[in-house]
């Protein structure tokens, strides 16, 4: 995570994310792909002035991935709170944070990166507690539903 | 301890300069402002604010015998400030770039200075009497990408820059009429205005911070990869050297004798290189002392109130967590170290202080007086 503030060598007056714009090819490093399997992965592309680290989560079944679907949606919903998270995920990912000089200029950067990896760490428990909290819940509805047959 | 001094300037700054006398300094607090202080009885003040960028400045250069700054900006525009009266005057400077100016540095003759910009060019600028503004000599070819550093050869005709394509260039940069043809300079004063004299293609990474030692006989510059180069020979059969090592990558060197180069980066900690008598460099040690953290980070005992804290978390620093003091690096910089100045006397080849600024806001000053394993590399 070494970033500096660098001016667009594209555009006059501008300074943006050499990561998104991808113009000039000699700015980006190479992507970096942690795998365990097909479901989870991680993506981390770096360039000079910022870096993207792309996140899929563990989604076995349907319930799963609706329920990450829409907690990451809330989650980038709330981008702004967040800081360094990606508004969109990159395609094919759940999703994506954005970390630019700027954010390395205020903050400390080890702390960064043990959000992020806190982050990773709590989002598999966090859809388990969902999932299962869905799972007791109808249940719970079902019963009610089913007493009036009694 | 190696750092004399700490001074708290402000939040962030990009780059720093010291005036002759070393009373005041000039800095960049990450804006479009150029901020003076000077030493008044022990206390720095501030003394002046030159305001004239729109964009934040990406260099400055405190010439010592004239007594002029020069600063450059993301803005494009670059400007010579002159210390007339009480007030600091800018003159304007016609640099002809169409993208940021990212570096600049005055000749040793301080009759001309280069920017460096990201329109993938170098600017040679001399005063012209007549129109009382500066002008430029555009090296427009060879860069392919930014150049992030240029740094001056004792010869005052000599450049060397850094671009962020991973070359290390050396060019000719002799103006007819501000540069006389000095007959025993050699082969070096015969060529033409931005003649490429060598290039090195060393780093396969971004390559920054390039310097010359004292006498002009060593080059010095250092790539992304974590590696310092150096150059020994420069002309037609130069002798490279990389050097490898563990930590994070660097982002500007200094010469501080002919045998001993500090660099300073991402590790927030400056690190001594030094030549053995046969001239093989190597990594002597970090200058600022080092903490070893002791307790491991304590992940797990906070797993259950995780969540909560995320949100909060995410905001300023994060600091509410407090168990992680034991990462902290115990030097004195917190964050990048952007720049090194030395602080010795024009003439001397060798240096035994310099200061350094990174993007907490700190000048450190350091010594080199007490360190007495240090000092017999000199």
């Amino acid at each position: 995570m070494c970033l500096q503030n660098f001016p667009c060598q594209e555009v006059e007056r501008h300074n943006k994310p050499e990561v998104e714009l991808k113009t000039s090819p000699e700015l980006l490093l190479k992507p970096i792909l942690i795998c365990r399997n097909e479901a989870e992965k991680c993506l981390i592309e770096t360039s000079i002035n910022s870096l993207r680290i792309s996140l899929k989560v563990k989604q076995a079944d349907e319930l799963e991935n609706i329920l990450t679907k829409k907690f990451l949606r809330f989650l980038s919903m709330r981008a702004e709170a967040f800081q360094v998270l990606r508004r969109k995920p990159v395609q094919g990912y759940d999703i994506s944070f954005l970390i630019t000089n700027y954010h390395c200029e205020e903050m400390q950067k080890h702390k960064l990166i043990d959000f992020i990896v806190q982050f990773m760490e709590d989002i598999d428990k966090e859809i388990s507690e969902l999932k299962m909290s869905v799972n007791t819940r109808g249940r719970l509805v079902a019963a009610e539903f089913l007493k009036q047959f009694i | 301890m190696a750092a004399v001094a700490v001074h708290q300037f402000a939040p962030c700054i990009t780059c720093h300069a010291w005036s002759a006398d070393r009373s005041m300094v000039a800095f960049c607090p990450n804006n479009s402002e150029v901020h003076i202080y000077k030493l008044s009885e022990d206390k720095w003040e501030r003394a002046h604010i030159l305001q004239k960028h729109d964009q934040i400045v990406s260099g400055i250069d405190w010439s010592a015998r004239s007594n002029r700054i020069v600063t450059a900006s993301h803005d494009r525009n670059s400007y010579v400030w002159n210390y007339e009266g009480s007030e600091w005057v800018p003159t304007l400077v016609i640099l002809r770039l169409n993208r940021a100016a990212l570096c600049v540095q005055w000749s040793p003759k301080e009759n001309k200075f280069a920017v460096g910009s990201g329109a993938k060019t170098v600017c040679i600028c001399y005063y012209e009497q007549e129109n009382n503004w500066w002008v430029s000599k555009l090296i427009r070819k060879r860069h392919d990408s930014s150049v992030t550093s240029v740094a001056w050869h004792p010869n005052n005709i000599l450049l060397a820059t850094t671009s962020t394509d991973g070359k290390c260039r050396v060019f000719s940069t002799f103006i007819k009429g501000v540069d006389t043809r000095d007959s025993k300079g050699g082969s070096s004063s015969d060529s033409k205005f931005g003649e490429q004299i060598l290039q090195l293609d060393l780093s396969f990474s971004w390559a920054f911070g390039v310097k010359w030692s004292p006498s002009g006989n060593t080059l010095a510059y250092v790539g992304h990869s974590s590696v310092i180069y150096f150059v020994d020979d420069v002309g037609p059969s130069p002798l490279a050297q990389n050097v490898a090592f563990r930590d994070l990558p660097l982002r500007d060197v200094l010469f501080i004798s002919e045998k001993t180069v500090i660099g300073v980066g991402f590790d927030c900690n400056p690190m001594v290189f030094a030549a053995d008598e046969s001239g093989i460099w190597s990594f002597v040690r970090f200058l600022g002392e080092r903490k070893t953290s002791s307790i491991g980070p304590k992940y797990g005992s906070q797993f259950s109130e995780a969540f909560g804290k995320l949100y909060g978390q995410s905001k300023h620093g994060m600091n509410n967590d407090g168990v992680d003091n034991s990462r902290q690096r115990g030097g004195v910089h917190e964050n990048c170290i952007t720049c090194i100045v030395p602080l010795g006397e024009a003439g001397s080849s060798t240096i035994t202080r310099f200061s350094t600024s990174g993007l907490d806001g700190k000048v450190v000053i350091w010594d080199l007086e007490s360190q007495q394993d240090l000092l017999e590399y000199l």
